[in-house]
């Protein structure tokens, strides 16, 4: 349905917050692809559109408070306007799990949010998992097992 | 909520102080850390080198509480650019582990850090088809991650092995678990289609799932294979149809239609069932991206046929809506299905003119540059100046534009400049040329603002850097001298003034070659020539190469009609202007490109043998000079060609161009012993030809011994023809030119001409001309005036070439790049999967009739096998002497390993086997090198 490329998260001051690759890069791309992102996005203004072609493919981009959400879409295959709503989603999941997101929720859990991600958006980026709330039950039923092991452990 | 490992590792902490272990930080640790030291990037540096030393010592400690938690942190650091690769063996530890905490930042590490490497994906699989075994239903959350981790680790040998379990787990009683198997299925039948031919109706059953997850799990897998290979879904179209139905999810709908998109593209029968039901689709639903997805759906699935106009006004209506709109995204996407549906018949679009026209001044410019592309689409005489003033207009206003930003609460606008970026200007730049341009000059009505506007873009060009925009305006300018003859003195009183302008020469010299070729064939035009020939003499210091070879000729003939028409008593300036032209073409003489050389000593040696004869009689101008010399340009007007009608020329079927005169053996005792004889520089050129074009070498020998009794035929073209060949060397180089640079879309005769100094050539030509039909027509001269405008107008000839000699070029081209185009199929994969799918050319026909198309593909599949399994094998030798090389010639190693790496992608899972079972030190080696590509 999708073909993310990369799901990059980078505070309003150009640190990165997140990273995922659906595909494989070599590093320096991958780098080269964050560096040269951050400052077009950052310098777009508001009422401009949320989309902008970069090197072979495109990047959608959705700013959320003090972060920016860029994800690289293959053109012609994905729908940018679902795009834009699967961050939408992505974001509200945030917001629920961690009730009212901010910047520093998802910079100190961020494997939480790796989690989220995961049970999201599969299979290198060509699956979208839709339901909200079916994406929390799981991270929640995990997080629960999570914390029995660690009750097990102490107890031992 | 607060972390959870937070306290976790807390505890870690404290259970293991009284053993003495006091140095690990926690990932909030780091993080505050960070956070900390970020005053001086130097602080910060040294913070990160000590936390990753940490982190090292405590991914090799046996505890493997710490080692997650290690592990966890390299998670985080890799976000700030340090790689983890080094520790992916300690990834595969905590993978392991029985603890769902551990397993988990695993599997996350390992979905971050894995990818291509070969080796630790082998030890990977074990383990995954240890976690994958479904006992019970304490298990779920274990199989989940297990099965979230696969898309990452599969192989073909894994997905082989598992694809058993895979489905039995589509039985499962949790929805869970059968929407995360249908997914790792998705990766199991790209490396291993035969598991979706034998089970084919079990995973299609899942359509009809009760959990709406599973079947929205299904469609999206289904539409992603179906992008491979369409063929075996089609029979499913009834069922997909009913679910489009009746399903009211939008983000199944979406799926389904991008499904059919797909479908539709290789089974045209489909359109007449879904486009009925797509376009209700669009005027029931209120969601825009499921309306964009069906205007999509209809244009890329083939449904929108050239002449269907009634659904192609009810998609542009729904554009137009979304055009209106004040989100930006929908404007800049409906921008982009505008020119899908243009592209398709550009009526379509004709009558959007005005919505176009204001997109052009959007406030993004990134939906202006998406506009840009639409408007050649709706060009017509009465908007273009409209048009082009808009666009013209945004390189003058640039900082003027003003942003209104209403903020909610404080409502108010802001003054916020747009930038416009440089390769906007360039897209403007050749849009304006190009829709001037169109249908040749049908829409341009008024050649006079047309003058103006190439003027004030070579001024604007200047400041641009992409210097090749000089060129086409250069080419404009030309055009306009030689189609538009009554606009002849107005046209080249502008081009004297831009040679003449400094700023002009040294920033937009790229202009000169056409503007200074049209001065010479345009002499008549100058009065005071000796004027010019002193500026262009001048400015000679900016010229470079290629303006030079055209320079040259100029000179000549703006001397030759200025001398032949100045009062009798200005012999003493003749003189000097003669002196001056020696002079400068002395100095080209020692040119070090042959082209300039070559020319400029041709037109030396006659100027010499003038002078003297200008020393001799004094009585009036001698006859080289006001006889010889004006017939070498003046023969016969020069009339405008169709692009291409020189490639349509009748090439002899004796004349073999592409057999070089001399062996490579040949030429490389040549080439070592070149001489200054002149003799050398002649078959030097050729040779040079033969360099650039290996592949020419390989038949050489035989058919140049065929060609030689077939040139002495009687026919008297040839044999002049021959001669022309043999006497000038350059002969050769100007028609291989011509075949590369097709963007000469006229004069090329022309060239050709002023290049052999030798009329005979065109006149030769000509006949040609005529017998292949190829007719040149001008409108007559006299009804131009009526109009207050003239225009020789150009038949347009199809580009099929006439003769044969094009496919034998073809062939020889194919030759040349087989490799090329032998390795590119495999480059596409390389970027759709991670892994080499082998979904594209599998063959289904097992679970139902073949078609031939499956077949033909399965046919190329295997061919591209076999070509595989020969590049495997060269590469495994290309290895082996790697590895011999590596030991004595360190500089081979390199080379060899460059080849591999362009290879070593595609044939990536063939080798495996190979390096698992004895993953010696030089495969380790590669490896990681092949990961760093």
């Amino acid at each position: 349905m999708t073909q993310l490329k990369y799901l990059i998260l980078v505070s309003r001051q150009g640190k990165i917050r997140l990273k995922k690759w659906y595909t494989a890069m070599s590093a320096s791309e991958k780098a080269k692809i964050a560096k040269d992102l951050t400052p077009t996005i950052l310098a777009r203004k508001p009422k401009m559109c949320n989309i902008i072609e970069y090197s072979d493919h495109k990047v959608v981009y959705k700013r959320y408070a003090s972060l920016f959400f860029i994800v690289g879409v293959t053109p012609d295959i994905d729908n940018e306007l679902l795009t834009l709503e699967i961050i939408h989603r992505f974001v509200e999941t945030m917001d629920t799990y961690f009730g009212n997101v901010c910047e520093l929720d998802i910079i100190f859990n961020f494997n939480k949010v790796y989690d989220i991600l995961n049970e999201m958006i599969m299979c290198d980026g060509s699956i979208a998992e839709s339901s909200r709330k079916e994406v929390l039950h799981h991270v929640t039923v995990m997080d629960t097992m999570e914390s029995n092991d660690n009750l097990e452990r102490v107890l031992s | 909520m607060t972390s959870l490992y937070a306290p976790g590792a807390d505890d870690i902490r404290q259970r293991l102080r009284p053993f003495g272990f006091f140095f690990e930080k926690t990932l909030k640790d780091l993080i505050k850390g960070i956070r900390s030291h970020n005053e001086t990037p130097e602080k910060l540096d040294q913070f990160f080198t000590q936390v990753l030393s940490e982190c090292r010592d405590e991914v090799n400690s046996p505890d493997l509480n710490s080692k997650t938690n290690a592990v966890l942190k390299l998670i985080y650091l890799e976000m700030y650019g340090f790689d983890m690769a080094w520790c992916n063996f300690h990834i595969l530890e905590v993978m392991s582990s029985n603890k769902l905490q551990q397993k988990r930042v695993g599997y996350l590490a390992a979905s971050q850090s894995f990818y291509k490497d070969s080796d630790i994906l082998m030890l990977a699989t074990n383990l995954l088809k240890k976690d994958l075994k479904y006992d019970g239903n304490n298990d779920v959350v274990k199989v989940g991650i297990a099965l979230s981790g696969l898309s990452t680790i599969i192989t073909p040998s894994l997905a082989r092995d598992i694809a058993d379990d895979l489905f039995t787990m589509l039985n499962s009683t949790r929805p869970y678990i059968r929407k995360k198997a249908i997914t790792a299925l998705f990766k199991v039948f790209l490396q291993y289609p035969e598991a979706l031919r034998d089970n084919f109706d079990k995973f299609v059953s899942k359509l009809d799932d009760d959990d709406i997850s599973v079947v929205s799990a299904a469609v999206s897998v289904i539409c992603e294979l179906s992008k491979k290979n369409p063929q075996p879904f089609i029979k499913l179209s009834p069922l997909l149809y009913e679910i489009l139905v009746t399903i009211d999810n939008n983000w199944i709908i979406i799926r389904l239609l991008k499904l059919f998109t797909n479908l539709s593209q290789v089974e045209p029968k489909l359109r007449a069932k879904l486009l009925p039901k797509i376009l209700e689709l669009m005027n029931s639903t209120v969601a825009t991206s499921v309306i964009y997805e069906s205007v999509n759906c209809i244009v890329r699935g083939n449904m929108l046929e050239n002449d269907d106009f009634e659904t192609a006004v009810a998609c542009l209506e729904r554009l137009c809506t979304f055009c209106d709109s004040p989100d930006p995204n929908l404007r800049y996407i409906s921008c982009i299905l505008f020119y899908k549906i243009g592209k398709i018949n550009t009526d379509f679009i004709s009558r959007f003119d005005k919505l176009i026209i204001r997109l052009l001044s959007d406030v993004d410019v990134s939906i202006r540059s998406k506009a840009i592309e639409l408007v050649e689409g709706i060009i017509d005489e009465d908007n273009l100046k409209a048009v082009v003033q808009t666009l013209m207009k945004q390189f003058v206003d640039e900082d003027m534009v003003i942003l209104q930003t209403g903020n909610v609460v404080y409502e108010r606008s802001k003054r916020i400049p747009i930038i416009i970026p440089e390769n906007y200007k360039i897209k403007m730049i050749n849009t304006i040329i190009s829709i001037c341009f169109v249908d040749n000059y049908s829409n341009v009505n008024d050649f006079e603002w047309y003058n103006a506007l190439m003027m004030d873009l070579t001024m604007l060009c200047q400041d641009i850097s992409d210097k090749t925009l000089g060129y086409k305006i250069g080419e404009q300018f030309r055009n306009l001298m030689i189609k538009v003859p009554s606009m002849r003195e107005v046209t080249i009183t502008n081009i004297i003034k831009l040679v003449s302008n400094d700023s002009i020469n040294r920033q937009l010299s790229t202009i000169l070659r056409e503007c200074i070729w049209c001065l010479g064939e345009f002499s008549t035009f100058i009065e005071n020539g000796d004027d010019l020939i002193k500026v262009m003499i001048g400015n000679s210091g900016y010229y470079s190469h290629d303006v030079q070879e055209v320079l040259i000729l100029a000179l000549v003939k703006i001397f030759s009609t200025w001398c032949n028409n100045v009062r009798e008593d200005k012999d003493i300036e003749i003189k000097l202007i003669l002196k001056k032209l020696i002079e400068f073409f002395d100095n080209l003489s020692y040119s070090s490109t042959f082209e300039v050389q070559e020319r400029s000593v041709e037109v030396l040696e006659f100027l010499k043998l003038s002078g003297e004869a200008l020393e001799k009689d004094s009585e009036g101008l001698p006859m080289l000079l006001s006889e010889v010399l004006p017939s070498f340009f003046n023969a016969y007007e020069l009339a405008p060609i169709a692009r291409g009608t020189q490639l349509n020329l009748a090439i002899g079927e004796d004349i073999d161009l592409e057999t070089p005169f001399l062996t490579k053996e040949e030429t490389d005792v040549l080439l070592d012993g070149q001489k200054t004889d002149s003799m050398s520089d002649l078959v030097s050129d050729t040779s040079m030809d033969e360099q650039a074009e290996p592949g020419f070498i390989n038949d050489s020998d035989t058919s140049y011994e065929e060609k030689e009794p077939l040139n002495d035929s009687d026919n008297p073209f040839e044999v002049e023809r021959k001669k022309e060949r043999m006497t000038n060397p350059y002969y050769l180089g100007e028609e291989n030119e011509e075949e590369t640079h097709k963007s000469k879309d006229l004069l090329d005769l022309d060239e050709g001409n002023t290049a052999g100094g030798n009329p005979e050539t065109i006149r030769l030509n000509k006949p040609d001309n005529t017998l292949n039909s190829l007719s040149v027509s001008t409108v007559e001269k006299d009804k131009k005036k009526k109009k207050g405008k003239k225009k020789k107008r150009v038949q347009v000839l199809s580009d099929q070439p006439v003769i044969e000699a094009a496919p034998k070029k073809k062939d020889a081209f194919q030759k040349l790049h087989g490799n090329q185009t032998a390795l590119t199929p495999s480059k596409k994969d390389k970027i759709n999967l991670r892994m080499h799918s082998q979904l594209e050319n599998f063959d289904f026909s097992n679970f139902g009739p073949s078609s031939s198309a499956v077949n033909e593909s399965l046919q190329e599949g295997k061919m591209r096998e076999e070509d595989e399994l020969e590049l495997n094998r060269l590469e495994a030798k290309l290895n082996v002497q790697g590895e011999k090389n590596n030991l004595s010639d360190p500089e081979a190693v390199i080379i060899i390993k460059k080849k591999k790496k362009g290879r070593r992608t595609k044939s990536k899972t063939k080798i495996k086997p190979r390096a698992d079972n004895s993953p010696g030190p030089n495969d380790l080696l590669r490896d990681h090198s092949s990961t760093d590509i």
